[in-house]
């Protein structure tokens, strides 16, 4: 759990970054900010289920 | 005209003072150009990403890192990005030290050399509106 909450605190503070940055006006910020938080975790849930299935 | 519009019109005028400046401080460019919430967060969401990673265990890498690989040399441009939280770290010795018996210190590096890249972005990014290019 303890990675699990270190990866979405990333995701929430590159998000915030990335929101304030990459639009210009504050409906954007937002919704891309959101949009990049969901994929980070997105993806970071993709990796964890592809390397499950790896063996050590 | 008082001393301090003064220097503050200077540094308008200035978009390589404004992004040296908010390489040094993070969200410190975007608070002179009086873009008061987004410095607040993202300079603010900077600073919390270099505190948990020097809490997680992440250590600093310095610029000379002769002899630990070529690796090494990426790493401390990207720490560097953190301006003066690299250089208060680096001189007080704090988060210096490698701490790889910790099992977050490899997720701390992570977080301490982030943090760096999205300064070096954020002063990218006061530089931009500085010049006009950007509101």
């Amino acid at each position: 759990m303890t990675h699990f909450l270190v990866m979405t605190l990333f995701a929430l503070l590159v998000a915030i970054v990335f929101g304030a940055v990459g639009r210009d006006t504050a409906r954007g910020r937002v919704l891309y900010g959101v949009k990049v938080f969901i994929e980070f975790v997105g993806v970071g849930f993709m990796l964890a289920w592809l390397l499950y299935w790896i063996p050590n | 005209m008082s001393n301090e519009r003064v220097v503050q019109q200077g540094l308008k005028q200035s978009p390589l003072l404004i992004c040296l400046v908010a390489l040094l401080i993070p969200g410190a460019g975007h608070l002179i150009l009086k873009r008061v919430v987004r410095s607040l967060l993202m300079g603010g969401a900077v600073l919390l990403m270099f505190i948990i990673g020097i809490a997680l265990g992440g250590h600093i890498y310095g610029v000379n890192n002769a002899g630990t690989g070529l690796l090494s040399y990426v790493f401390g441009f990207c720490n560097v990005g953190n301006g003066l939280l690299y250089g208060f770290s680096f001189l007080s010795g704090i988060g210096v030290e490698d701490q790889a018996v910790r099992p977050t210190s490899e997720y701390g590096n992570v977080f301490l050399m982030v943090s760096g890249l999205l300064n070096y972005i954020l002063a990218m990014d006061a530089y931009d509106i500085a010049s006009g290019r950007k509101h």
